[in-house]
């Protein structure tokens, strides 16, 4: 029977969890990676520090989860009171949860929280049993082989999970842009810009393995866009400048211009680039709130940091092209060549082409001052192509989707009978899904 | 979580959105439910007709047990040809849906039972046959029945997983349903023990109206004669390693007489629940051993921290350590 | 603890500490080399007795010494098979993390469930008492753990048991207020999901 189930796609991230059957267009559920305990929720504030999960095991262990002596009496149920996603989120704000969020930085910090929430998602939402399904999961770059392990531990000793595959989330995203009608040829080469809610990441692929030194993250990302756009709102003193409205604003109406200075002046010409957006109060009171200049200024941070924050500066087009300059030169052609944008802050309007021209202006410049250095020889140019594709949003589950339909998919995951045999470590090692050895 | 859903949670999100008065969009999703169900949502002619199809591996034993009938009945006009490669679907219309929200939530709701509802048809059958059993019997006195009456109908086997299956069978006192379930697992199997040990012991424990529940690792009397079952019979020494036949037979007699008041009422008003919940047996088992396993590994996890804080304590503590330069100023040495 | 623990540990403690008198010492069978020779035995001339200290035939522990290392091997009290399962995954979960444990042995010697392997190196930099303190600890511990794991197991049991025979007994519509358990959310939740398809309420 298991020949014939879908595998189950999961893309745990920091702020959200896709999860999904493969051979599907857009994941079944979409929602935090929250869990909701009962207990205040400790830890919380102290542990964001981001420090690498598997230097320090024992301290997420024992931190957060309260102090070792209550082990005894936690003879009841307690853990099987908790809420994940959407309903933490509400059970939360009423008394008696603490809310958690056991990723942090793309990476697992509370294994505790990781399984209960897994067991959930599988039990209650997804609604499979394990062991007829294989499963797809996702990490971050530079994921420690350590994670890896302790993933495989609790999904092939607690889920018993028919066979298990890891992806790198960035291979997922380029896998994912092979629906875009611009490529013509499946390579896993490619440039990854990802940015979700906390960070964005620029991550280089060389043939479905991640240049690991190479990758830059940048601390702009949707929540700083949401957070500019409401600073921009509270400046003018609308009437409501919730977080939540900022938010809708920055969905709903912003876009990427190509000058912002003549953008000024085009909204200054054209008043009806002014919009007004209706916010219903939670008393039900209905107020309008005008939406600005924020339209275009809010995505614009990415190529001008400086209007938004001040200890980051460089902008988004100048570390990509680092990036890829840091590569290996034999792989900068293809990393030029497929920029593939994923997550969430790169759907604006526009986003693709403008990021494509700066980079390119970039690359022209350096291709003259080289030409002018070598005294006379001409180049053929480097083309720049930035990929825009109707998956973005969810690239790394879409890829995973893709990946997990094809037939041999079952041949690249690892077995629980494999599992067995030769321990937590063989999933340090998987054959590179899509890859050139694949179909 | 605590009990699972009777419903598919995802069916039940997709409709109630789309029923919600949201503009029209196609949808194409294959979902899986437990049991290797499989469901596939789709919109093939226009977007606001949503055909939700279903595939269960034991439709044609769920037909032998008037499984179309129940369907039929539960979702009549929206009954369609099945969709090549399903078993079952159904077809709705957005535009002629039901104009209250009430109406709109019961079918949504309906629809998600769409796996529920086709597992039913032999419990349902059971129950006709135990009232008509019971209308029988109470002609006579226990002793002097009919053999048939004694004996109750045959026995309904639903093979709904590969090498696992339900056996329902009426009598005249009781209807009893009896679970097979492999472990493949060394630890699944010793945890599902301790959990079966639970299940028989409750009612003579706590619950004392609740099912009787009786577990043994051969075939059960009311399964001698069953075919299927000799064949496993001989399957079964394959499995000794790795795991045994589970035999669970939950007696609903004490449910339907039990202490409950207005039996009359009751009995056909409590059967779709008894149903629903009945059904929900073998994830909720399997889960639950899944759920301890997973606070065992989180038990262990901190226990193993602590272990590592002893074992830290053996290293001598490096104190920092103040040191002074020749021109007189200090700096620290750490460990 | 019981009776016939103390000296049992005590005893455990005693000959830990005798043995636990390790110095460097170079192999002698390949040139600049230095394994532990216990577990080399290439040369017997530096192995010592080894010791088996027993509580009784299920808990026993095992210690070999040599000149520059030594074995220390616990056979973990299994009464049934539960506690038979729970062992073994218990000890597998700690050597699955011998990494960040030094003295850990990846794998457990034939007959016992954990062993654990002190070279002169770690008795160099870490306090030989605590050490002894540590193995004392575990050997303690890990048999609570363990019975704790399966007192746990036998309540999550019963509890999952009750909880799925008692609402066949209820009402059609689930009413929270019926399962005596409900105050937690939980329950609650799950059940509110479900409506029979019959409004109306006719409890016990």
């Amino acid at each position: 029977m298991a020949n014939q189930t879908p595998a189950v796609v999961m893309d745990n991230g920091t702020g959200f969890s896709k999860l999904g059957f493969a051979g599907n267009d857009s994941p079944s559920f979409v929602f935090p990676t929250a869990i909701a305990t009962k207990g205040p929720a400790a830890g919380s504030g102290g542990s964001g520090s981001g420090r690498p999960a598997v230097a320090n095991k024992p301290s997420f262990l024992t931190g957060g989860a309260g102090p070792t002596g209550h082990l005894s009496t936690k003879r009841g149920t307690e853990d099987l009171d908790f809420f994940i996603g959407d309903e933490a989120i509400n059970a939360a704000s009423g008394p008696g949860y603490g809310l958690h969020y056991p990723i942090r930085h793309g990476q697992i910090e509370n294994w505790d929280h990781m399984e209960r929430f897994w067991s959930n998602s599988i039990f209650k939402y997804l609604r499979v049993e394990p062991e007829d399904h294989y499963f797809l999961l996702t990490e971050p770059p530079l994921n420690p082989p350590e994670n890896r392990e302790n993933t495989a531990e609790i999904f092939f000793e607690s889920f018993n999970c028919a066979g298990l595959y890891i992806a790198v989330q960035a291979v997922l995203a380029l896998a994912a842009s092979w629906t875009s009608s611009k490529v013509t040829d499946r390579s896993l080469t490619g440039t990854v810009i990802d940015s979700g809610d906390g960070v964005t990441h620029v991550i280089p692929v060389a043939e479905g393995y991640v240049i690991g030194s190479s990758i830059k993250s940048i601390p702009i990302a949707g929540r700083d866009i949401t957070y500019f756009v409401q600073s921009l709102l509270r400046d003018r003193g609308e009437p409501d400048s919730s977080l939540k409205t900022a938010q809708e604003i920055k969905e709903e109406y912003c876009y990427v211009c190509p000058d912002i200075v003549k953008e000024f002046a085009r909204f200054d010409r054209d008043r009806s680039r002014f919009m007004k957006h209706v916010v219903t109060q939670p008393g039900g009171r209905q107020v309008t709130v005008d939406v600005g200049y924020e339209r275009f200024l809010a995505p614009e941070i990415f190529f001008n940091p400086e209007i938004y924050s001040s200890d980051f500066l460089t902008p988004l087009p100048v570390v990509v092209d680092g990036v890829i300059q840091s590569s290996p030169i034999d792989v900068r052609r293809g990393l030029y060549k497929n920029i593939v944008l994923s997550g969430g802050s790169t759907l604006y309007k526009d986003f693709g082409r403008r990021l494509q021209r700066d980079i390119k202006q970039l690359v022209d410049d350096r291709i003259r001052a080289s030409e002018v250095r070598s005294g006379g020889a001409k180049s053929g140019g480097l083309e720049v192509q930035v990929i825009t594709h109707k998956r973005q949003r969810h690239g790394p589950w879409f890829g995973g989707s893709l990946l997990g339909q094809t037939p041999e998919f079952r041949s690249y995951c690892h077995t629980k009978a494999e599992y067995q045999e030769y321990g937590p470590g063989i999933v340090r090692r998987f054959a590179l899904l899509g890859g050139p050895g694949g179909s | 979580m605590l009990l699972l859903d009777y419903q598919n949670v995802l069916i039940q999100s997709v409709l109630t959105e789309r029923f919600s008065g949201a503009p029209p969009v196609s949808i194409d999703q294959t979902v899986s439910d437990f049991d290797g169900v499989i469901f596939h949502i789709s919109t093939p002619e226009t977007k606001t007709k949503i055909m939700v199809s279903i595939q269960i591996r034991c439709f044609k034993d769920l037909v032998r047990y008037g499984a179309e009938e129940v369907l039929n009945r539960e979702y009549g006009p929206y009954v369609v040809p099945p969709e090549p490669g399903y078993d079952f679907s159904i077809v709705v219309d957005l535009e002629s849906l039901p104009t209250d929200k009430e109406a709109r939530d019961e079918l949504v709701k309906k629809i998600s039972l769409l796996k529920r509802n086709a597992m039913a048809a032999p419990f349902e059958q059971a129950y006709e046959e135990h009232y008509r059993l019971k209308q029988e019997a109470s002609k006579f006195t226990s002793e002097e029945a009919p053999q048939g009456v004694r004996e109750g109908g045959e026995v309904k086997a639903i093979h709904y997983r590969e090498e696992e299956a339900i056996y329902v069978k009426a009598s005249h006192d009781r209807v009893t349903v009896i679970f097979s379930t492999v472990f493949r697992e060394e630890t699944d199997r010793v945890f599902g023990k301790v959990f079966i040990q639970e299940f028989v012991d409750a009612r003579r424990r706590a619950i004392q109206n609740a099912p009787q529940v009786l577990f043994r690792n051969d075939p059960p009397l009311e399964l001698q004669g069953v075919p299927g079952v000799k064949n496993t019979g001989t399957g079964e020494i394959g499995y000794v390693t790795f795991g045994r036949w589970t035999y669970l037979r939950c007696g609903r007699a004490c449910v339907l007489r039990g202490t409950v008041l207005f039996t009359r009422h009751l009995t056909p008003q409590r059967m779709p629940d008894v149903i629903s919940h009945i059904q929900t047996f073998r994830d909720y088992f399997h889960y639950h051993i899944k759920a301890s396993k997973a606070y065992i590994h989180s038990r262990m996890r901190r226990r193993t921290a602590d272990f590592l804080q002893v074992l830290r304590r053996a290293r001598p503590d490096h104190e920092e350590k103040e040191r002074k330069t020749a021109s007189g100023r200090t700096f620290k040495v750490g460990s | 603890m019981s009776q016939s623990l103390r000296p049992y540990l005590q005893a455990v403690r005693s000959s830990l500490t005798a043995a636990l008198c390790l110095s460097n010492f170079a192999s002698q069978t390949a040139e600049r080399h230095n394994v532990p020779e216990v577990e080399a035995r290439t040369s017997p001339e530096v192995l010592l007795t080894p010791l088996t200290i027993a509580r009784n035939e299920n808990e026993r522990v095992l210690i070999e010494p040599s000149i520059n290392s030594i074995r220390i091997s616990i056979k973990i009290k299994q009464a049934d098979e539960i506690e038979h399962i729970l062992v073994h995954k218990f000890t597998r979960f700690l050597t699955q993390r011998a990494e960040s444990f030094f003295i850990l042995r990846r794998k457990p010697i034939k007959g016992y469930d954990i062993s654990f392997l002190i070279t002169n190196f770690h008795t160099e930099e870490m306090l030989k008492h605590k050490l002894v303190d540590f193995i004392i600890q575990f050997m303690e511990e890990v048999d609570k753990e363990i019975s704790e794991m399966k007192l746990f197991l036998n309540a999550r049991a019963r509890f999952v048991a009750e909880s799925f025979l008692t609402p066949v007994r209820l009402c059609p519509r689930y009413s929270a207020y019926r399962i005596s358990r409900s105050d937690s959310p939980l329950v609650r939740l799950s059940q509110a999901g479900y409506s029979g398809r019959q409004g109306n309420h006719i409890c016990i």
